[in-house]
């Protein structure tokens, strides 16, 4: 371990990078929308409610102090405060600036686009330990699928990155070529934290506290994970796998004790659902590990991971620059040297076939 | 003491509520019918119509849940129950105007002291009440506070606002100050907004027992055991495996966020431990059961857990098969009995055999 | 123990009879020209499985692709909703996987989505076995009366 505690050398499965503000994203937009983001004094608020810069998950106490509040939007920053401390192996960056309020689909396709062209040139380019989730419009599947089908293909991106919230869980079949189109190019999907604000986030109001905002995004990564098996998503798309990302994972083994329960009764309604959710479930997805979230002794987080069946699921993620004010390192502790291998490296290797991923080259 | 089963649904038809409205409100149901969208429209329940098959009653005008005679035959009787608490959902979902709201709550309580709580001296009822308009709840429970087979007042899960909102403070101070626990049971208008509406009855049931996580959240969050300090809720027919990942959570995330919560003086799970119960059923069923005994005593729940059939309804627990050997002696009375015998201060022992014929309202 | 159900002209297809067979309740089923009996008590919590629905098989080629094939009727308990063969008792969960699993991994990019391969359906596919076994029973028709074996 590093001294701020990264797992050196690890696949480091969630890094936050972001542009600083749209003046970086204007060459990668047409004229119109760098005049309507004028006219319509556009805020690049991406997740400003999910990371307001005074908030304690947004980052740790040394990082406020040398002004490392908000994600790195330049390679030298990327550098400088992270991959010069926790030398990872490999590193998926997720930009969640996408995640966006607006409802303009047009607009939504248009940022996702210049996302994508951003990240490429910004960090893909500079270092192949890195690797992307590919950001796409959370309100238009049509253009989600279309700007999968632009630059897909880029050896650089390995998932499609999808926020936990939204207006339709993600399983529903309007979402199903979006996943045609990310499987024809090896992608896979990451369910990341938070999403689109604007209605509530629960089903039963409106929340008045980041703790609760904070929080939710447990129940609603459940709540998608249910739609991926009962639409039979992985029917459909046997190779696709989907990562969830800062959503926790202690959770899950009581969701599927229920969900397999309740399949036993009602499978006849969703009757491609052949196998048990459960078995779905330890198949096509995997969680990392920041927040952990842990049992408070070592007898609870052994238990924890009998319950989880061990540690095949979990997938090691620093989540720099968020700070949750805990650590995975409690459970890893308890691990073998090679189950810890698998969540360090392996498991996250195997998930984006990195040994397959072509070393990367400018576009 | 046998048996204590929390949660048992009676259930009245529209011409049974009808009969205790007044005029007004009356004429509005024959008029216009329920307005609020029901979920079982949105979710037909895919297995048997929701409810057990054999539970529908021999009678015109009857359905599930509506007979008594019917319910002590195949619950009362069958399971030897000591007490059975009913709680009355027709007035879970009921978005009408607030006149309307409360009239029908008031009627779900009439329908509940006239048809059930003097026919069988083991039954006790919940106080229903127009949970979005707090004054009024609070009229309704104060009316019924001197009538002791009315055991606790009712809520459910989803409401226009998180259930910890101050919104909500009035009902669980009424309650509080008549000694009544509140029963949050599942359902009400849920409105899916996190990750948007499911397709399928099968996401909806098991998002019952992800949709109470955000409630028990905001409860906490809100500081609701701080403004009401005695308050007593249980949380019904959510399951209980999942609360021990939440004290996690919530524990986590306070040590980081307390400077935001003012109001809260303890940690989290130190809330949950003082004032918050669960009702069995649905209970969850792992392939190893001994990893159930692990979810309860992760989340101090020994002392807290409370029977539950849900009769009539589909996915119903039987008191002699739903508990897992594994569950010790001293766990298994704990659930079947003791637990909700201290919550509801019944007597610990059985009273002498009397007519059944019920008590009556002081 | 034999028990003299009905004269078979009192029982036609389609309908079931509950019978006290000394201290087991057993249900006797006629569908077609055969006759089935299955204990009246679901091995999963002691419903009273006889009193549930008879329900055909559901198949699905595909997500949003159900159908109902033509295999025996089972028996679905009228609590929890555990299904079972009326002739041998077995419970099953899940549906009956169609005769060849098809992948839609032919999907043209931005093309219908259902160019999925439709191998031939024959209905005749796997069925996934429960962990429950209900007791079955002979039912036999002897000078025209439909006799139960216990």
């Amino acid at each position: 371990m590093s001294a701020l505690g990264y797992q050196l050398g690890a696949v480091d499965c969630d890094i936050h990078v972001a542009p600083a503000a749209y003046s970086d994203l204007l060459p990668y937009l047409s004229d119109y929308w760098r005049q309507y983001i004028s006219e319509a004094a556009v805020r690049l608020t991406g997740v400003g409610h999910a990371y307001p810069p005074g908030a304690p998950v947004t980052a740790t106490a040394q990082a406020r102090e040398r002004g490392w509040a908000t994600p790195p939007s330049t390679y030298e920053q990327l550098a400088e405060r992270y991959l010069d401390e926790a030398q990872p192996g490999h590193v998926v960056l997720n930009c969640l600036a996408g995640f966006d309020t607006h409802r303009n689909p047009y607009f939504s396709a248009a940022v996702a686009g210049a996302l994508n062209d951003w990240v490429r040139e910004t960090f893909l380019r500079r270092d192949d330990r890195l690797r992307a989730s590919l950001s796409v419009s959370p309100v238009s599947p049509d253009d989600a699928t279309a700007e999968i089908e632009r630059v897909g293909d880029d050896p650089g991106f390995v998932q499609v990155l999808l926020p936990v919230r939204s207006d339709l869980p993600w399983g529903h079949k309007n979402n199903h070529a979006m996943f045609a189109a990310a499987r024809e190019r090896s992608l896979q999907v990451a369910l990341h934290a938070w999403g689109r604000a604007g209605r509530s986030l629960t089903p039963s109001g409106f929340t008045t506290t980041y703790l609760e905002d904070y929080l939710a995004n447990q129940p609603i990564a459940q709540a998608q994970m249910l739609s991926f098996v009962s639409e039979g998503v992985f029917e459909r798309f046997p190779d696709l796998r989907v990562m969830v990302t800062e959503c926790g994972f202690a959770w899950l083994p009581t969701l599927l004790w229920r969900f397999d329960k309740d399949w036993k009764g009602v499978w006849r309604e969703v009757p491609w659902v052949k196998d048990l959710p459960s078995e779905y479930v330890g198949r096509h997805f995997c969680l990392t590990t920041a927040p952990a979230h842990l049992p408070p002794e070592d007898t609870g987080r052994a238990q924890l991971l009998e319950m989880l069946g061990g540690p095949a699921m979990l997938v090691y993620a620093s989540d720099f620059p968020h700070d949750h004010g805990d650590s995975v390192a409690p459970l890893l502790d308890q691990l073998s040297a090679e189950d810890r291998a698998g969540v360090l490296q392996n498991t996250a290797a195997a998930f984006y076939g990195l040994d397959a991923v072509r070393t990367y080259t400018s576009p | 003491m046998k048996l204590i089963d929390c949660d048992v649904h009676a259930q009245a038809t529209e011409p049974m509520l009808a009969e205790h409205l007044g005029p007004w409100a009356r004429a509005q149901l024959e008029r216009y019918g329920r307005r609020t969208p029901r979920t079982t429209d949105w979710y037909p329940r895919a297995r048997n119509g929701g409810m057990r098959v054999d539970a529908w009653p021999d009678k015109p005008g009857h359905i599930w849940g509506s007979d008594p005679e019917l319910l002590r035959e195949q619950l009362l009787d069958e399971y030897d129950v000591d007490y059975a608490i009913l709680e009355v959902l027709s007035g879970q979902d009921c978005y009408d105007h607030p006149d309307f709201a409360r009239e029908w709550n008031h009627a779900i309580n009439e329908w509940q002291a006239e048809t059930w709580l003097g026919f069988d001296s083991r039954l006790r009822g919940t106080i229903a009440v127009a949970h979005e308009y707090p004054d009024l709840a609070v009229k309704e429970i104060e009316e019924r506070a001197d009538d002791p087979r009315f055991v606790a007042v009712l809520l459910p899960a989803s409401a226009a606002e998180p259930l910890g909102a101050p919104k909500y403070w009035p009902i669980y101070r009424a309650a509080t100050e008549c000694g009544r626990p509140v029963v949050v049971h599942t359902g009400g208008y849920v409105d899916h907004r996190g990750a948007g509406y499911p397709s399928f009855y099968l996401d909806y049931h098991v998002g019952n027992g992800i949709v109470t996580q955000g409630q028990l959240t905001s409860m906490v969050a809100g500081g609701l055991f701080e403004e009401v300090p005695g308050v007593r809720v249980v949380l019904t027919e959510s399951g209980v495996a999942w609360v021990a990942a939440l004290r996690w959570s919530l524990d986590a995330a306070w040590e980081l966020m307390r400077a935001d919560h003012p109001r809260l003086t303890r940690p989290p799970s130190h809330y949950l431990d003082e004032h918050v119960w669960f009702t069995t059923q649905p209970i969850e069923e792992p392939e190893d059961p001994s990893h159930l005994v692990y979810a309860i005593d992760q989340a101090h729940l020994r002392d807290k857990l409370l029977f539950a059939t849900d009769y009539p309804h589909w996915d119903f627990d039987s008191p002699t098969q739903a508990l897992p050997r594994v569950i010790d002696k001293e766990l298994r009375r704990k659930i079947l009995c003791e637990n909700a015998a201290d919550l509801y201060g019944f007597p610990r022992e059985r009273p002498e055999p009397a007519a059944t014929a019920g008590v009556q309202a002081s | 123990m034999r028990v003299v159900v009905a004269p078979v002209s009192e029982f036609p297809p389609g309908e079931r009879r509950i019978v006290q067979a000394g201290s087991r309740s057993i249900g006797v089923f006629r569908v077609g020209d055969r006759f089935y009996g299955i204990r009246n008590r679901c091995p999963h919590q002691g419903g009273p499985l006889c009193r549930g629905h008879l329900l055909d098989d559901a198949v699905a080629d595909a997500p949003g692709r159900p159908r109902v094939s033509e295999n025996p009727l089972r028996i679905a308990c009228p609590w929890h909703g555990w299904e079972y063969d009326l002739e041998t008792g077995q419970s099953f969960m899940g549906a009956r996987q169609a005769g060849v699993r098809s992948y839609g991994v032919a999907v043209q990019a931005g093309g219908p989505l259902l160019a999925e391969i439709e191998a031939a359906q024959t209905g005749e596919g796997e069925l996934r076995p429960g962990p429950y076994v209900a007791e079955t029973f002979d039912v036999r028709v002897q000078d025209d009366y439909v006799v139960l074996e216990v």
